[in-house]
């Protein structure tokens, strides 16, 4: 078992996390200021180009190169370790680690790029960033604080039923280094069982990807939704209420496709989609609207939330859209 | 007496594939036993003719055809086969190789263009997301809520105790100052002329 820090963290903002789902953002602070993990979030760094990587419309070299510049603000501030919230940074952040320290001849051609933008204190030397040892999915450091994180639960989340969405690029890009299972992933069943709840574990599908595969999402759409449809009939098979994610590509997916293919397949699955992080942060009892960011969701939460009568002020989404058009009628 | 004679350039193809900075240092290529297993897993096979498995075989058979043919561009990504190869082949990233070797040849500029708005959005912010290109179509999809949230961002970030998204001044300025030196700026330029 590879060893996970809790401190010197840089908490790697993830561009999907920053416009579709912020609670994401503010769920894992929230989590880590009560595990007693120490973080740093730095507005200077970029974003790590992945979505644009797997668009084809990145080169290799750029990617990399924005790699080095983001390991050396990670460096200069004290927080080495990299942890993030998307798996797509996860795997592009690896890649491009190995990349500067195995091939000298591109690491060459990186630092000359710094060099030529007037970042010559930025040159990256071989094993500044080491992508075994400081770089993380934040569901790897909640893992190994799990059982603080038990300590702190004060919403019962039992009663329903959850399944799991392992990011296929934390799992099986740079599988060696992917703990708690690669064919049968249980890294996020493992957290949730940490506050509680038991999951339905292994389905059928259960490793299958989310069906956005970057460009298909957009130039081939039935195809892409063809395979999230498929996955969110199995789930509905099995009576899940609530699947966990762990990436925020994922996450978009099923929750702001979900709505759309129950109207093409005229089927109803009414499964709620929340991060791990989000989903640990209510169990801590974290407010719905301040912490979690429900409000950005597609697929409702409030309806989750009523079932746990909690002392939340919930806002009926839906009821308010009615008033504001009765409203201006 | 039959001498079988290897030609020359015979894996010209798969050494370019493998000399290309994107191909991990112990790709399998060489290994492939062609036992079909990532294509059983790849959703973009379940879907469409899109065949890892044949287009690792033409890979090492030197069927330079491969990079033109179209349905390399409907691999997901999703790296299923690479997680399950016995032999420590890497279909997904073989394919991303090809599908920068169509770019480069410029047929496949076309399957990228409408992505360009990203690298703009990169360019001027430092930060990436769901190119603009697709905001309309997005929007007639979700529903007209999707619109309100790209309107709200920053009001919804700053209740939730988050900052602005959008970099400091200074640190766009590197960002773009990378890109340019890095050759992107001359990429994407070069893309967003093929526009149609």
């Amino acid at each position: 078992m590879k060893f996970i820090p809790d401190k010197d963290i840089l908490l790697f903002k993830s561009c999907l996390v920053n416009v579709e789902y912020p609670g994401i953002e503010s769920s894992t602070s929230y989590i880590f200021d009560r595990i007693d993990v120490e973080y740093y979030v730095d507005e200077r760094q970029s974003c790590c180009t992945g979505l644009g990587h797997y668009y084809d419309l990145f080169d290799q070299l750029s990617t990399t190169a924005l790699a080095a510049r983001n390991f050396q603000i990670a460096a200069e501030t004290g927080h080495k370790n990299i942890a993030v919230m998307c798996a797509t940074c996860y795997a592009i952040l690896k890649k491009s680690a190995n990349i500067l320290n195995q091939n000298e001849e591109a690491r060459n051609k990186v630092n000359k790029i710094l060099d030529d933008s007037n970042l010559e204190k930025m040159e990256y030397n071989t094993y500044d960033m080491d992508p075994v040892k400081n770089i993380f999915h934040v569901a790897e450091i909640f893992f190994n604080k799990r059982d603080k994180i038990s300590s702190l639960v004060k919403v019962d989340l039992s009663g329903f039923r959850v399944a799991t969405h392992h990011a296929c690029h934390y799992c099986k890009v740079h599988y060696n280094d992917t703990i708690e299972g690669v064919r049968d992933p249980n890294l996020i069943d493992s957290l949730a069982a940490a506050v509680g709840v038991e999951t339905i574990g292994w389905y059928d599908h259960k490793r299958v990807t989310c069906g956005a595969g970057f460009r298909q999402r957009f130039t081939n759409k039935e195809v892409s939704l063809a395979v999230t449809a498929e996955k969110l009939h199995v789930l509905k098979e099995n009576e899940v209420e609530i699947l966990l994610h762990m990436c925020p590509n994922c996450q978009m997916q099923f929750d702001r496709y979900q709505p759309y293919i129950e109207n093409k397949l005229e089927t109803e699955f009414n499964i709620f989609h929340l991060n791990i992080s989000q989903f640990i942060a209510l169990a801590l009892g974290a407010d719905p609207y301040k912490v979690l960011g429900i409000q950005t969701h597609t697929v409702p939460i409030e309806p989750l939330l009523k079932r746990l009568k909690l002392p939340f002020n919930i806002v009926d989404q839906k009821e308010n859209a009615k008033a504001e058009k009765s409203l201006k009628n | 007496m039959k001498t079988i004679k290897l030609q020359n350039n015979s894996l010209k193809l798969v050494k370019d594939v493998l000399k290309d900075l994107k191909a991990s240092p112990d790709l399998g290529i060489y290994k492939c036993v062609q036992c079909g297993m990532c294509t059983s897993v790849c959703p973009g096979a379940s879907q469409t003719e899109y065949d890892p498995r044949d287009m690792i075989r033409r890979v090492l058979e030197d069927d330079e055809t491969v990079i033109d043919d179209e349905n390399i561009w409907n691999c997901f990504s999703c790296y299923t086969c690479n997680s399950i190869c016995p032999s420590g082949n890497n279909a997904s990233e073989i394919n991303q190789i090809l599908r920068q070797m169509s770019i480069d040849k410029g047929e496949g500029i076309q399957k990228i263009v409408s992505f360009s708005a990203y690298g703009d959005s990169f360019m001027e912010l430092g930060v990436g997301s769901i190119p603009n290109t697709f905001f309309d179509v997005m929007v007639k999809d979700v529903g007209p809520e999707y619109m309100n949230l790209k309107l709200n961002i920053e009001d919804i970030r700053a209740d939730l105790g988050l900052g602005s998204y959008i970099l400091p001044e200074e640190a766009i300025n590197e960002v773009e100052s990378i890109l340019d030196n890095s050759g992107f700026k001359n990429r994407l330029e070069r893309i967003k002329r093929c526009k149609k």
